[in-house]
């Protein structure tokens, strides 16, 4: 924790962000997940996470940022409620996990693998959460229709999973995961395994689907730029212990094109990241030494 | 466009080891010939297929009832087989306390148990399908319990947080799962029935009306009419090796969308 307060006073804001910080209308919404002093020790000793506090609020798109093993997925998983803390509190829409699939509550995870069922077909595969909740007829079919156009995959109702490729088969998995029209949508690292310009293309698909469904975002990667690119807030982590060390602000307006990409605010944001990320993993390495 | 026969992978898959058999043959009968080696002590496939001729009646009885014992066995297998994989994934503790006596029965040698369990089951097709299910029914327990454990942990979670019951997890998730561990279950059992059905019999050593192939082996050696015992001989191991291609076209049949081992991949 005292590392944590030190490195985030130490990096100083980009040259080219705007100041006006304090007055981002993203940061008045309402906790959607609030993890307080978080620990996370697992059966073999791993301290994955070490006092973790993070709130995400309502409409925000928050990316976690860090090298393999500081425990993002750990981080993310807590907050989906699949995983026990070993200290710490972690509240959904302020009160306990019970409340999470109610109305205007609801929760949808995107793993790093597409994770579909391999003997179902991709209709299938996307109606599943509305399978699971007793939810049949035209309105659920509607539902399912939507959420194979929003990814473009509405073709390819009938195909199974491996017959499509690796991008589509993450597209399907995030139609698995709108399907119920989350409120709350947690990733993690969906787009690692992609190409870049698959991986680009669905960033700005995701982005406009964000925008449009006013959904609250987190989304794991290791990647500076597509946290930047895509965030409002890049919380950076570093490892053993794995511990957030920094919460930066990117208080750029959407939509964000292609131009956002090269422009000098972006190499801005990347420099502060990349140098967060730097200063967290030598004094990691110190702390061991 | 027409392919040249050897390039045509199916005919080869047949045709190589038809050639290899046939060759085999030959080379067998020519032996017997040329040795001027008796019927009784080594008879010559001529010999063997005049056998299957003259003695096609009893024989096709005998084929007969050794069949039904061994269907009768697998089926039983199948369906008591699954019925312990379900139950041991229910509970660790029934897995635990029960699981060894499932491999206690595996590794006894049936032959052991077999005059006893003749004595306890006073009808001769159920004793025989009895022992015939001691030994079938192991892989079917233990390839089904592994399937309906080696769920994929990622959907398991998500089937957890979109709150599905136990019921739900076993239909959508587990058994799916599970399928391509079943059938490769199967395709052990099916054969190990069959031997079971064999074997039992040679310890029954019953005749009559319910004599299946493995008596009538018996009753030829007896007689020492050799050629009938390999005729009856060759009917096991082709009704073994049918069976088994029956199991691979089922599961071809049902895992073909999906699962790696009957996938036609397509470079
Ligand atoms: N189920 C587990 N059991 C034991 N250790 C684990 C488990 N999952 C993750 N870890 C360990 O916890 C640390 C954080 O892992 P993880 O959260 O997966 O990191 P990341 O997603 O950032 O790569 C790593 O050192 C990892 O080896
Ligand atoms: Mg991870």
């Amino acid at each position: 924790m005292i590392e944590a307060t030190a490195s985030r006073s130490e990096s100083a804001p980009p040259m080219a962000a705007p100041a006006a910080t304090g007055e981002s209308p993203v940061r008045v919404g309402r906790p959607v997940v609030d993890v307080s002093g978080v620990d996370k020790i697992y059966a073999n000793g791993t301290i994955a996470l070490q006092g973790a506090d993070l709130t995400i609020r309502q409409g925000e798109f928050v990316s976690l940022l860090g090298p393999s093993g500081c425990g993002k997925s750990t981080l993310l998983r807590i907050m989906a409620g699949l995983g026990d803390v070993s200290r710490g509190t972690v509240k959904w829409w302020e009160q306990d996990y019970s409340v999470v699939g109610q109305k205007g509550r609801k929760l949808a995870f995107v793993f790093q693998n597409a994770t579909l069922m391999p003997w179902a077909r991709v209709r299938k595969n996307v109606r599943l959460p509305l399978d699971l909740a007793h939810e049949r007829g035209p309105e659920a079919e509607a539902k399912i229709d939507r959420a194979l156009a929003m990814v473009g995959l509405s073709a390819f109702g009938d195909a199974y999973p491996r017959e499509l490729s690796g991008g589509m088969q993450m597209r399907a998995s995030i139609a698995r995961a709108m399907v119920t029209e989350p409120d709350l949508l947690l990733m993690d690292e969906p787009f690692g395994a992609l190409d870049e310009m698959t991986r680009n293309k669905l960033n700005d698909d995701l982005l406009e689907l964000w925008q449009a469904k006013g959904w609250t975002v987190v989304f794991v990667t290791h990647s500076v730029y597509e946290a930047v690119y895509l965030s409002n807030r890049v919380v950076v982590m570093a490892a053993r212990p794995g511990r957030i060390v920094d919460d930066v602000s990117i208080d750029v307006p959407y939509p964000r094109g292609a131009d956002f990409r090269v422009s000098t605010e972006f190499a801005a944001y990347c420099r502060q990241v990349s140098k967060s990320l730097e200063l967290a993993s030598r004094q990691g390495r110190e702390v061991r030494s | 466009m027409k392919r040249p026969l050897l390039e045509n992978e199916r005919f080869v898959q047949i045709a190589a080891p038809l050639f290899v058999g046939l060759l085999f043959l030959l080379l067998w009968e020519l032996v017997v010939q040329a040795n001027d080696i008796q019927p009784y002590i080594l008879p010559g496939p001529v010999a063997i297929a005049k056998a299957f001729v003259e003695d096609a009646g009893i024989l096709f009885q005998g084929l007969l009832m050794t069949l039904k014992v061994t269907f009768l066995a697998f089926a039983i297998a199948v369906v008591l087989g699954t019925a312990a994989s379900l139950l041991f994934v229910q509970s660790r503790w029934i897995e635990v306390s029960l699981f060894p006596y499932a491999v206690l029965m595996q590794v006894t040698p049936i032959v052991a148990i077999a005059p006893l369990i003749i004595i306890w089951v006073k009808d001769t097709t159920w004793a025989l399908t009895v022992c015939a299910v001691i030994i079938a029914i192991f892989p079917i327990i233990s390839n089904t319990t592994l399937g309906l454990r080696s769920v994929d942990p990622n959907l398991l979670a998500m089937f957890r947080m979109y709150r599905a019951g136990r019921w739900q997890q076993l239909i959508r998730l587990r058994i799916p799962s599970a399928l391509p561990y079943f059938f490769g279950g199967m395709r052990i059992s099916t054969g190990l029935a069959l031997i079971g059905a064999v074997v039992a019999e040679f310890v029954a050593g019953t005749g009559g009306s319910k004599a299946g192939l493995a008596y009538l082996i018996l009753q030829s050696g007896y007689n020492l009419k050799i050629p009938r015992m390999f005729a009856a001989l060759a009917l096991i191991t082709l009704t073994g090796i049918v069976l088994f291609a029956l199991m691979v076209w089922i599961s071809d049949r049902v895992l073909r969308n999906w699962h790696e081992s009957a996938l036609k991949v397509e470079q």
